[in-house]
């Protein structure tokens, strides 16, 4: 194998262990959530320094390689796309750690009704986190292709529990600040899911060649 | 091939163009929940859509720079900046977009409460945001590092703003609705203005060579 190769091969692993970190993550900011577990919210709060530590040396192992390497073509997209996922992956990391912070709050309350809606949420955004993950290792198209199908449900998942989480509010104002921490976990989970569409979104960039960014037509 | 350096500066130049539209449109969209105005809304809407196309372009740019030149050191850094850059303008536009959209619901109800701090919050990010792109193209490490302490006002005017409304919504659970859309421009500002601090410590980075990122904002959690 070439040195250069190598190099590849080396940030693809970096990025694997970042994509297990915040993966981890996002699965504990979950639990910490539905199951109220506290020692898992501890956990991803831990970890984050770990994740933030880990996004700066892939940018700069990225940085190098490029100045050493000088790829071209297809590698230099590699580059380019894993300090793009590598962005993203933080950015979740980040959301993973409100998750958390907003479970700790929770733990004292009464579960609401509507946490239903946040399993089932929940659920899918750890599919979609972990398939446009998988599908960068693989180099899988159609793989990243399924992610961005999952985005859409995701979004009427968290309207509809927006609405029904307002409703809550409307009838009893003692369940404000408990269903303002819902809505604010509904939103982090699909930002998350908006990373997850990043993620797989350069992951059709990489093995196709194409920009499906901000063009709907191009991702069918 | 052309000149590297003039490649360089029209990169500066589309970013600056972006960076203006950006400002605008968060400009235009607290304007707009102001005063109720729901065409200055849809003009921050479709803005949007020229931002989007501004990143793919940019992106695109940066790409072919890096394959053409294959730039070393200080270049090579400054075209990476310029990817993330790129990135955190057009989530900035989208967040703006966001503010928009919710300009426009709440121009059909009642208001909740005169919006004072609102618009004060927003003129604060706007120039973190100038400034921030500012010591971009001047490469300023000093301009930079100004830019930081802003976030904390940004932040404390946010908690301000949120719990005002938490307190109205409890005495008035029917204005609901209403006080978490602007619960959520509070929060879409101070997302904008962790954004310009990214540029600016990408800016830091760049011009010092220290990466200033995680090590302020570690303690906040």
């Amino acid at each position: 194998m070439r040195h250069f190769e190598q190099e590849l091969e080396q940030l693809k692993g970096k990025l694997l262990e970042m994509s297990a970190l915040v993966e981890a993550s996002v699965q504990r900011s979950v639990a910490a959530v539905t199951q109220k577990d506290r020692s898992a919210a501890e956990q991803v709060l831990r970890d984050e320094a770990r994740i933030n530590a880990l996004e700066m040396e892939i940018d700069e192992f990225a940085i190098n390689l490029l100045a050493t390497q000088q790829p071209l073509a297809a590698d230099l997209r590699l580059v380019v796309a894993a300090l793009k996922i590598n962005t993203d992956l933080e950015r979740m990391g980040d959301l993973s750690v409100h998750i958390a912070q907003r479970a700790v709050s929770l733990l004292s309350e009464p579960v609401i009704q509507p946490m239903v809606d946040v399993h089932h949420m929940s659920s899918l955004v750890e599919s979609m986190v972990r398939k446009s993950l998988d599908a960068f290792v693989a180099n899988d198209a159609d793989m990243a292709r399924s992610v961005l199908s999952s985005d859409d449900a995701v979004d009427s998942l968290r309207t509809a529990s927006y609405h029904e989480l307002v409703s809550f509010m409307e009838k009893d104002p003692r369940n404000i600040p408990q269903a303002l921490d819902l809505i604010g976990i509904t939103r982090s989970l699909e930002r998350i899911a908006d990373h997850s569409t990043n993620i797989a979104e350069d992951v059709m960039f990489l093995v196709k060649g194409i920009d499906v960014r901000h063009h709907a037509e191009a991702r069918q | 091939m052309r000149h590297f350096a003039v490649e360089l500066e029209e990169l500066n130049q589309a970013l600056l163009e972006m960076g203006a539209m950006v400002e605008s449109s968060i400009h235009c969209s607290v304007q707009a929940l102001v005063d109720r105005d729901e065409r200055m809304a849809l003009r921050v809407m479709e803005d949007e859509k020229r931002i989007n196309q501004m990143e793919l372009d940019i992106d695109a740019r940066v790409t072919r720079l890096l394959a053409l030149n294959q730039p070393v050191a200080g270049d090579l850094r400054l075209l990476i900046m310029a990817l993330k850059i790129n990135t955190d303008l057009e989530r900035m536009g989208d967040l703006a977009a966001n503010m928009a959209e919710r300009a426009i619901t709440l121009s059909k109800v009642p208001p909740v409460k005169a919006l004072i701090d609102t618009p004060r919050m927003a003129s604060l990010v706007e120039d973190m945001l100038h400034r921030s792109l500012d010591a971009f193209v001047k490469r300023d490490a000093v301009l930079a590092a100004k830019v930081l302490p802003a976030d904390d006002e940004v932040d404390s005017l946010r908690d301000k703003i949120y719990n005002e409304l938490l307190e109205i919504m409890q005495l008035n659970p029917s204005v609901v609705p209403a006080a978490i859309h602007l619960m959520f421009v509070a929060r879409n500002l101070e997302r904008i203005a962790d954004h310009t601090t990214n540029i600016a410590e990408d800016v830091i980075f760049l011009v010092r060579g220290v990466d200033v990122r995680h090590h302020a904002t570690e303690s906040k959690v």
